[in-house]
């Protein structure tokens, strides 16, 4: 018993071989490697637990517990990430600007044109996505070497993020990237707060990967006769309330930019480790999400708001049960006190008038 | 020997019930699948459930995944557990070691009278499945142009058949890791209700520990670990990593505690 227990254990107490890499130029090796080609196998662990339900999508399951992925991305226009599930997959598929979701158990596959503001989806949780878009505005000064670790049987030399802005939650980010491409292999994000030195808040890596562009046949999709294909004028609960909803959101809130300049009534504001999302619901969406945060063990509950804070997560929703009002939702890794501030001034916005009807 | 236990079993009517009681269950979700039309929802039920309802080729998987949980292993831990600890009750085993044969090849025996019985209760689930799938579920324009992978993709009838008869493989190969802790049981208790027992709180004790995160470290040892992955080889491309893990840790146990129950027996005090 004791040898066959060695077989996987012997490979990870070999020495792991470091090289001379400075952790700048691991920092832009990260940063520019969208279009790195690569397949493999990932996992992600999540310990950030929002009660959500499925009201956000997914949002809830991939921040919470472990996800497997398996990838094939040729760069960013041309990529498919499937999320194994025990029973069946639900893939995404991504052309140019377009993504096709397919769930197995439903038989059905979704076909979108790519929005300009979405909740995170399993794709976004990659190590190399997920590694981009944390040290998106890292600089050289802000990351140094950390030890070298193996991870799918690469030797990744490591470099930590300490971001030196204290209005995000992330205390500290460390990424463990292929010398020879850049390609992100593992990544591991811890909040702030008394438990910042223990296990990460989540941690997403490559447990199989290759580092080589795959053939046009993997990252496309090919029904069955048995599969339902639909198309969907909005993707998700953001998408549409960007859409449709009738207000336009300021160009910046709390002090942190918004990403994109076209006009939408959400939207998604700030860089790196310190972003949120903010979203305006109906009452009828608003009413459960309230409930359910408000079940939640630490949740601040207020006359206007409710705040639930979770490691590197924080949401405020605003207004109260019953109340006919849109409510804001405004969620990110940022602190309290920033989300606050960003909901005091979405309350203030007027209703404006827009084409479409949601 | 192996001829005198083969013969034991097939002609036992205890077997054939122990098959038909582990093919009734599916038997029964088929019908009541076809008879109401209304499939699980996504992520409840076993795998391949939702699916069939639209491709009745399927229904042989959706039936493994229906008794390997626990119908399946609970029916081989009480046969396996049976193979030395029932001589031993019954009186016989006293007997059958007197005669000029040695104790490994009567374990031996034993063991290929499990796995005989291991094998054909997969594919009577299987056939029978394969039949009600084919009479009373999935809509047949669907079926008659492949069916489709858990990767949305089509598969053809060749690869479905060959998938499906690997899956069917790596199916009794986990039920004899089970098998052969019975085996070990059997030759370590005096009463094959105990081995079957014991067996049992392994593999419930087993599929408790795989929902803990605290587990971790130990998880991909434990013995039910890897039962569900042949669900990846209906993926596209097949996805080989837990498959792989869970045929060594199936041999492993195998080897492990047959070995175990031929130390064990092998110095086994005859009065017993």
């Amino acid at each position: 018993m004791l040898a066959v227990a060695a077989i996987p254990v012997v490979p990870r107490l070999l020495p792991v071989d470091d090289t001379d890499v400075s952790a700048a130029e691991l920092l832009a090796g990260v940063q520019g490697s969208a279009d790195v080609g690569h397949s493999g196998y990932a996992e992600t662990e999540g310990a950030v637990q929002l009660p959500v339900g499925d009201d956000l999508g997914d949002v809830g399951e991939l921040l919470a517990g472990t996800t497997r992925l398996r990838v094939w991305w040729q760069d960013a226009d041309a990529w498919r990430v499937d999320r194994l599930l025990l029973s069946g997959e639900v893939d995404l598929v991504h052309d140019g600007p377009v993504t096709v979701a397919y769930d197995y158990e439903d038989a059905q596959a979704v076909v979108t044109e790519d929005p300009v503001l979405r909740l995170p989806r399993a794709s976004d949780l990659l190590p190399p996505t997920l590694a981009r878009t944390a040290l998106e505005d890292a600089s050289p000064d802000d990351v140094s070497r950390i030890d070298p670790r193996r991870v799918a049987g690469i030797d990744a030399p490591g470099i930590r993020y300490e971001p030196s802005s204290d209005r995000t939650t992330v205390e500290r980010v460390d990424v463990w990237v292929d010398p020879g491409s850049g390609l992100p292999l593992r990544i591991e994000v811890r909040a702030s707060g008394p438990d910042a030195s223990g296990s990460p808040d989540v941690v997403s890596a490559f447990e199989e990967v290759e580092v080589e562009r795959p053939g046009d046949d993997r990252v496309g999709f090919q029904p069955a006769a048995g599969v339902d294909v639909d198309r969907a004028r909005t993707l998700d609960i953001a998408d549409a309330a960007g859409r449709y909803a009738p207000f336009l959101v300021p160009p910046t809130l709390a002090g942190l930019d918004r990403r994109s300049d076209d006009a939408a009534a959400a939207g998604v504001y700030g860089a790196g480790v310190t972003r949120f999302i903010a979203v305006p619901l109906r009452g009828r969406e608003a009413d459960p999400l309230r409930e359910q945060l408000r079940a939640a063990p630490d949740a601040t509950l207020g006359r206007r708001r409710t705040v639930v804070a979770d490691g590197a997560l924080t949401v405020l929703l605003t207004g109260s049960a019953g109340d006919d009002r849109a409510a804001w939702l405004v969620a990110g890794t940022v602190t309290p006190e920033v989300l606050e501030e960003a909901a005091r001034a979405l309350l203030e916005l007027d209703f404006v008038d827009r084409d479409g009807d949601r | 020997m192996i001829g005198v236990e083969l013969r034991k079993l097939l002609r036992s009517r205890r077997t054939w019930a122990t098959i038909l009681l582990v093919d009734a269950l599916p038997t029964l979700v088929g019908v009541l699948l076809a008879v109401t039309d209304l499939g699980p929802r996504p992520g409840e039920g076993p795998a391949f459930l939702s699916a069939v309802l639209t491709d009745g080729t399927l229904f042989p998987l959706a039936a493994l995944a229906i008794v390997l949980p626990l119908f399946l292993p609970i029916a081989v831990a009480i046969t396996a557990g049976e193979a030395v600890a029932g001589e031993a009750s019954a009186g016989t085993l006293r007997y059958v070691l007197v005669r000029p044969v040695s104790r490994l090849r009567f374990l031996v025996a034993k063991l290929v009278a499990v796995v005989v019985f291991v094998v054909l209760t997969v594919l009577v689930v299987a056939a029978t499945a394969y039949v009600l799938g084919l009479v009373l579920l999935g809509d047949e324009s669907v079926t008659a142009t492949g069916a489709t992978s858990v990767s949305g993709s089509s598969l053809s009838t060749p690869e479905l058949v060959a998938r499906t008869f690997l899956a069917l493989g790596y199916a009794i190969l986990c039920m004899l890791g089970v098998a052969s802790i019975a085996l070990f049981l059997s030759t370590a208790v005096q009463s094959s209700l105990g081995a079957a027992l014991g067996t049992m709180a392994v593999f419930v004790g087993s599929a408790v520990l795989l929902t803990l995160d605290a587990s971790d470290a130990i998880r991909d040892f434990l013995p039910t670990r890897y039962w569900l992955a042949f669900v990846d080889l209906f993926r596209d491309p097949i996805l080989w990593t837990d498959l792989r893990s869970g045929v060594l840790l199936q041999v492993a146990y195998v080897a492990v505690f047959f070995t175990a129950a031929w130390a064990n027996f092998a110095t086994k005090d005859i009065a017993d």
